[in-house]
């Protein structure tokens, strides 16, 4: 089968119904090749001629994207469906999707770097938060006005208004997204979800190296969500006691909500509630109730066991961390970045006012932590795009900036994942006031650069 | 451009010439199986055709049938006749396909899979007429004749696909001034079809809506059995699932009931 190519994007067309042998039959890895070879820097199939699609169907068609996309770093996926065949889509990869989504090929082209038609005012929404911020980024990026609905209320209501926007988009999904190892929520707490029977097997399926990044990045939150948990036994419950041990070094706090004893020993629930587990019958219990989200959420002074000092491998990558940052804030804020000073030595902050601060770790082939600290009026600014609008609902920018730090974050796994450094990132921490950043990031060393903004002062601290 | 005298030649060398063939199709339209039956016997090509015919996996026999008596029973007139078109088609197939990669055998296959998933149609539908069951076979008439035509301009065609990623079905309309939906048409007034066939045919393209209620019901059943059966893997290889453009929006209403019908998971 042969592509379609236009403004860099190469669009193949089957028809009739997909499964595992016609669509093996449909596309091959040649095919593909040979319309990278156009200078097409998206690979799409469109779904517009399928009738009906099974698992199977697009199995064919993803093996192939995953070495394209590993080969050329392009953006793959698909295109031209509607609302129902795009709920299959993610019913099917749910949190695999590393693939893209464009609901038309108009939208997809917006995405395209080689589409010339820029300037274009584009409303867009997505339930997933991350998503909707990914998308704003990449917009803006490609010189387009993206505006965000916040709620899907908020979307039907502006969509109305056909004649407002060049381009509605929804049903989109970017997969260039990194992976889904938990649900960041409101108030620095991370949610894990539990299900079936916790066995020794849990040691296995639960990412430690991403929980303790997160300890170290700061936080101190951890909510497993247990409602689908049948039962746990001994191996499990021994798991669990060792997370709460390693949690209270942190001063961290681990939680379980909407867990049943029916077919677990009541003993275990006491065991663990000894070594510092809580116990809650609803989320929220937690989540709505915002003086305990805070209170046990807040950063601690507690002395991190492990103090690191910076190694060459984090040293050498200094610049692709800070070209990440200084690219990701330049385009947020549509002003330049004027390097100041770098100095290797504890965060220097300054005066403490009017500024708000986030952080994240990265770990795998190397290991370590960004913490960036902005003026209000900067991470207003930055968060505008992302939110549509201007705001002063200090919540919501911090839970903006975190989606715009996420994004940093992103980029940099990407910079390194192209000198062949694999990590992946936490998710972001936020800080709404200076001292509770310095509770965890005073006595680290690191390496700190001073920017320049439009004559505010912006600071990337980059320690272990 | 091909002529219409070209393609005429083409469709003139499909009708039943042989008296055997004739002769056991009018036995069939008469409704007479074992006169049929007995016609049919003369001719070993046509016994040994329907003997293969029903013993294919798709016609789901345990015991293998081979009198033609016996297959003419099983299959029932419509059924019978229908076959009767078939292997008459089956002479006509060229012996070495040059733009489709087709053979014989995955030609049988492709008449097997229509006329079967057409039965299933009509009999969910209740409709039960001797004419509109034969009207599939009219596809698999207008792919060889089609074949034929793109043969005479080979180079064209094959310069053309590599331009641009036309369907064939428009280069045939751009070639010849008929797209497959015509030629089907013009074999049917061929083979002294009833007017409606032709026009269940020619709205099975689902470009050219009838105005008659039933008739757009089957062009569009029609429709959509014809990209079923074009999405198997045999017949995308072959090259026959972009012969035609797939009209996505004119079959949905029916994508459910279809879906059922064909077992479709």
């Amino acid at each position: 089968m042969r592509a379609v190519v236009k403004d860099g994007v190469g669009i193949f067309y089957p028809q009739g119904f997909l499964d595992g042998n016609s669509s093996a039959s449909l596309l091959s890895i040649e095919d593909i090749e040979s319309t990278t070879k156009l200078n097409a820097d998206m690979i799409l199939v469109s779904l517009k001629k399928v009738i009906f699609f099974n698992r199977n169907g697009l199995d064919t068609f993803i093996k192939l994207f995953q070495k394209v996309r590993s080969a050329n770093h392009i953006v793959v996926g698909f295109c031209d469906y509607d609302t129902k065949k795009y709920h299959t889509i993610m019913k099917f990869y749910k949190d695999e999707l590393m693939f893209s989504l464009f609901k038309t090929q108009e939208i997809a082209s917006l995405f395209a770097s080689n589409f010339n038609n820029q300037n274009k005012s584009v409303l867009l929404y997505s339930e997933d938060k991350s998503q909707r911020a990914a998308m704003a980024i990449e917009l803006h990026d490609n010189g387009h006005n993206p505006i965000v609905a916040q709620t899907k209320e908020e979307f039907d209501e502006k969509s109305k208004n056909k004649n407002a926007y060049d381009c509605i988009i929804d049903d989109t999904f970017l997969g260039q997204m990194g992976q889904k190892v938990a649900t960041r929520v409101t108030g620095n707490a991370i949610i894990y979800t539990l299900s079936s029977f916790l066995d020794a097997e849990i040691g296995n399926t639960f990412n430690i190296a991403y929980h303790n990044n997160s300890l170290n990045v700061g936080f101190r939150l951890f909510i497993f969500d247990a409602y689908k948990v049948v039962s746990m036994n001994v191996h499990a419950l021994n798991f669990f006691s060792k997370l709460a041990s390693s949690a209270a070094e942190y001063n961290a706090t681990i939680c379980f909500v909407g867990m049943t004893f029916e077919k677990t020993p009541l003993s275990f629930k006491e065991t663990l509630e000894d070594s510092g587990i809580m116990f809650f019958e609803q989320m929220d219990d937690i989540l709505g109730d915002k003086e305990l989200l805070k209170e046990l959420g807040a950063s601690s002074a507690a002395a991190i066991k492990n103090k690191r000092a910076l190694n060459k491998e984090i040293v050498t990558e200094i610049p692709n961390f800070i070209d990440a940052t200084v690219a990701t804030i330049e385009m947020m804020t549509n002003s330049k970045a004027v390097k100041e000073a770098v100095k290797i030595d504890q965060i220097e902050i300054g005066p403490k006012e009017n500024k708000i601060a986030s952080s994240i770790g990265f770990y795998g082939d190397i290991d370590g932590m960004v913490i960036l600290v902005f003026p209000e009026g900067i991470a207003k600014k930055a968060c505008e795009l992302l939110i549509g609008e201007s705001t002063d609902d200090k919540e919501l920018i911090l839970d903006t900036l975190a989606e715009l730090v996420n994004i940093v974050g992103g980029k940099v796994k990407t910079l390194l994942s192209d000198q062949k450094i694999n990590v992946d990132i936490t998710l972001p921490r936020t800080y709404s006031e200076i001292d509770d950043l310095l509770e965890i990031a005073h006595d680290k060393k690191g390496v700190q650069v001073n920017l320049n903004f439009n004559n505010d002062n912006f600071l990337f601290f980059l320690t272990r | 451009m091909i002529t219409q005298e070209k393609i005429d030649t083409f469709i003139e060398k499909i009708p039943p010439s042989p008296k055997v063939l004739r002769e056991t199709l009018m036995a069939l339209n008469a409704g007479e199986l074992p006169k049929a039956a007995r016609a049919a016997k003369e001719d070993k090509a046509l016994s040994n055709y329907l003997k293969h015919l029903v013993n294919r996996p798709l016609y789901g026999f345990r015991e293998e049938v081979s009198d033609v008596s016996q297959i003419f029973g099983i299959l029932g007139v419509a059924k019978s006749q229908q076959a009767l078109y078939n292997y008459m088609l089956t002479l006509l197939s060229p012996e070495k396909w040059q733009l489709f990669k087709l053979n014989n055998n995955s030609f049988a296959d492709l008449q097997a899979e229509l006329s079967v998933g057409w039965q299933k149609i009509l009999k969910h539908l209740q409709i039960d007429d001797k004419e509109i069951e034969s009207a599939v076979s009219l596809l698999p008439a207008s792919i060889i004749v089609a074949e034929a035509l793109f043969c005479e301009k080979l180079d064209d065609v094959k310069l053309l696909r590599s331009v641009n990623e036309i369907d064939l079905n428009t280069i045939l309309k751009r070639l010849c001034d008929m797209d497959l939906f015509d030629i089907a048409e013009k074999i049917a007034q061929k083979w002294d079809m009833d007017e409606r066939i032709a026009q269940i045919v020619q709205a099975s393209s689902g470009i050219k809506p009838s105005e008659n209620e039933t008739i757009e019901k089957l062009g569009k059943w029609m429709h959509m059995l014809l990209f079923f059966t074009l999405s198997k893997a045999e017949f995308i290889d072959a090259g026959l699932n972009d012969f035609i453009d797939f009209q996505i929006e004119y079959v949905a209403d029916i994508y459910d009931e279809f879906a059922q019908v064909m077992e479709i998971a």
